[in-house]
């Protein structure tokens, strides 16, 4: 364990011991809950992010992705604008819409060789656009028990979606730890050219592992028309954004090959305690972005230091 | 951008590169697609083109030219600006608020205060090395979170009208002002760029960065001005969108970001830096403007819209993107 591993988990406890002190209602159980349930949604979205960070790809389709499937599972399962009721196969279907569009950022980029940040952003804009198309101007508001009931129902005092985020963290960690996938992923940010000259055709798991991402993204998206009761364009709205600060926060490099989805977790925990305890301590909530926007510039600047001599060109 | 620069040594010793058909075609594609739109639209709705409606569209374009003509010089550098629409909407906001006290001075003080904020983040890309996206990124969300707090996240009425007027003049009773406007923007930059060094060290950064260092060309100092020329653009976005609402609001412009990138990648800039210039960037606004008034015309619904930018943005770059460059694509 370097320090690179263990610097965000202190740095989190160091916070966690600052705004406990300062705040009375931060060292509450109920807040704990909070903030674990606060940030489920992060979580699942950061797992996905992860990989395609560790590959030293970046991924800006998170709001469309999101908001594409979020409008898919609440006309799929029981709602107010159509006779479907599909339940768990809705969120099946919204999960495979938005792996989809993953792997249309993963085509893209191997096929057309477009560098992934300009295709992610422009499948960003065509879900937010499939997004607007299945909304058509009413808002599609979900009555299936069993999704509306993910954000109310507690076991152990924690939601079910905090539990799926939990099961998430775990399932990418296993595929990071124990599939090929997950192994190619670092190899390909580590040394790409390598990897390639010892035989391995890199595309395919590169177009695999933005389909994951998109799959992840997806159940973000339904998360949040659970925690809505509605299906909303803009549900992933900031998610790219606070997804790529959490995994950076937590020491995944940008430039591929370190850190991992545990080390995100702790990311999205760092950045969801801050954001907490800043509102408790009396700090608008309008700044929750600049302050992300703060700490990834930051975070990316600490990273970069050990090698500043070596790295003198950036893009 | 995190795309590895790799450098090939040249195939031939004296490479005067003739264009190839490909290259020919990307050459005039933003004049093309401006005609070819043109025709179409005159073919679906032969009222189309009437003076009226084109001068409408060239003042709906006005500030997509000048964000965009901005952003590219950034882009010719080799970097990227995912700041400008955030920071064009925090420049209605200073402008609002800022209208009361300083009168007629306000423009000149919102440009020179986003072209400040641009020079800083030009200076967090140059001396943390940070890839340019990424300080763009971080600018955008930091831009946003301010311009919501100081309006208190409303929108802010601009009572003074008097001080936006003269952007809403019509030159010789056709042209819009705020295009004539974009277009001195335009001239200008290019102007300067053209008849000084800076244009061939801009070239030579976005070429071939490590190259541009080892001939002393000043590819620090060369790139912090790209941004501030790029946040300088957005301040006066920010006014003509100001002259257009008669208000300032924390999210105004917030939507410009893909059509302006989409209008410089349309123009053939390619975003691998180097090739490019800012009159492709205001062909490429003017193709991006057409076809958002003209969807509605030929019956499409506008929610096409978004799709049909994210399509025209990856279509546009795997044209113009120099694959000489880049042999890992990340």
């Amino acid at each position: 364990m370097s320090f690179r591993d263990t610097g965000p988990l202190i740095a989190l406890v160091v916070i966690v011991g600052i705004f406990a002190a300062l705040s009375p209602g931060f060292r509450t159980l109920s807040n704990a809950q909070n903030i674990m349930d606060a940030a489920a949604v992060l979580a699942v979205v950061t797992c996905g992010v992860t990989f395609v960070l560790m590959m030293g790809s970046i991924d800006l389709s998170t709001p469309g992705i999101m908001g594409a499937s979020a409008i898919t599972v609440a006309l799929l399962v029981a709602n107010n604008r159509n006779d479907n009721e599909l339940g768990l196969l809705g969120v099946a279907l919204a999960i495979l819409v938005a792996a989809g569009l993953g792997c249309l950022s993963g085509l893209a980029l191997v096929l057309l060789k477009v560098p992934s940040f300009m295709t992610t952003l422009g499948v960003s804009a065509v879900g937010l656009g499939v997004a607007t198309l299945l909304f058509a101007g009413v808002q599609p508001n979900i009555s299936d028990g069993t999704l509306s009931g993910w954000a109310v129902d507690r076991f152990l005092g924690l939601s079910t979606l905090t539990w799926i985020a939990v099961a998430c963290v775990l399932v990418g960690w296993m595929v990071q730890r124990y599939t090929r996938l997950g192994r190619y992923a670092f190899a390909i940010g580590g040394a790409e050219e390598v990897l390639a000259l010892s035989g391995v055709n890199v595309k395919p798991y590169k177009v695999a592992v933005f389909t994951m991402a998109g799959a992840f993204y997806g159940l973000g998206g339904v998360m949040v028309t659970s925690q809505l009761g509605a299906g909303l364009v803009q549900a992933g709205r900031g998610y790219d954004f606070s997804a790529i600060t959490a995994a950076v926060v937590g020491g995944t490099l940008l430039a591929g090959g370190r850190g991992g989805v545990l080390h995100s977790t702790v990311g999205v925990l760092l950045v969801t305690v801050l954001t907490n305890g800043l509102v408790l301590v009396g700090v608008s909530p309008y700044w929750q972005g600049g302050v992300q926007g703060l700490i990834v510039v930051a975070a990316v600047a600490a990273a970069v230091i050990p090698q500043r001599r070596r790295n003198q060109v950036t893009k | 951008m995190s795309t590895p620069v790799v450098t090939k040594p040249a195939p031939d010793a004296a490479t005067v590169a003739r264009p190839t058909v490909g290259q020919r075609l990307t050459a005039f594609m933003p004049v093309i697609a401006l005609v070819v739109l043109l025709a179409a639209l005159t073919v679906a709705d032969p009222s189309f083109l009437t003076q009226s409606s084109l001068t409408a569209v060239v003042r709906t374009a006005a500030p997509l030219v000048v964000l965009a003509a901005g952003a590219t010089l950034v882009v010719l550098c080799g970097g990227i600006d995912l700041s400008i629409a955030a920071l064009c909407s925090l420049g209605t906001v200073l402008f609002a608020m800022w209208l009361p006290d300083l009168g007629g001075l306000t423009l000149l003080a919102v440009v020179a205060a986003t072209g400040a904020i641009g020079a800083l983040q030009g200076l967090a890309h140059v001396f943390l090395r940070i890839p340019s996206f990424i300080v763009t990124l971080g600018g955008m969300s930091i831009f946003g979170a301010v311009a919501l707090v100081i309006s208190d996240a409303g929108p802010i009425r601009v009572v003074d009208r008097e001080a936006t007027h003269w952007l809403t003049l019509y030159l010789a009773g056709v042209l819009p002002m705020a295009f004539v406007v974009a277009l001195l923007v335009v001239a200008v930059v290019w102007t300067v760029q053209r008849f000084t060094p800076l244009d061939s060290w801009i070239r030579a950064t976005g070429y071939s960065e490590s190259a541009a260092r080892l001939a002393s060309a000043p590819v620090d100092r060369v790139k912090v001005a790209a941004f501030t020329v790029s946040g300088a653009c957005a301040g006066l976005a920010a006014v003509m969108l100001v002259s257009r609402n008669f208000s300032g609001s924390p999210t105004m412009a917030d939507n410009l970001l893909l059509p302006a990138v989409a209008a410089i990648v349309v123009g053939g800039t390619a975003i691998t830096g180097g090739h490019g210039s800012l009159w492709r960037s205001l062909a490429g606004a003017l193709v991006v403007t057409l076809l958002r008034v003209g969807l509605p015309i030929v019956g499409v619904p506008s929610a096409y819209e978004q799709i049909l930018y994210g399509a025209i943005i990856v279509a546009a770059v795997a044209l113009t993107l120099d694959r000489s460059k880049l042999l890992i694509i990340k």
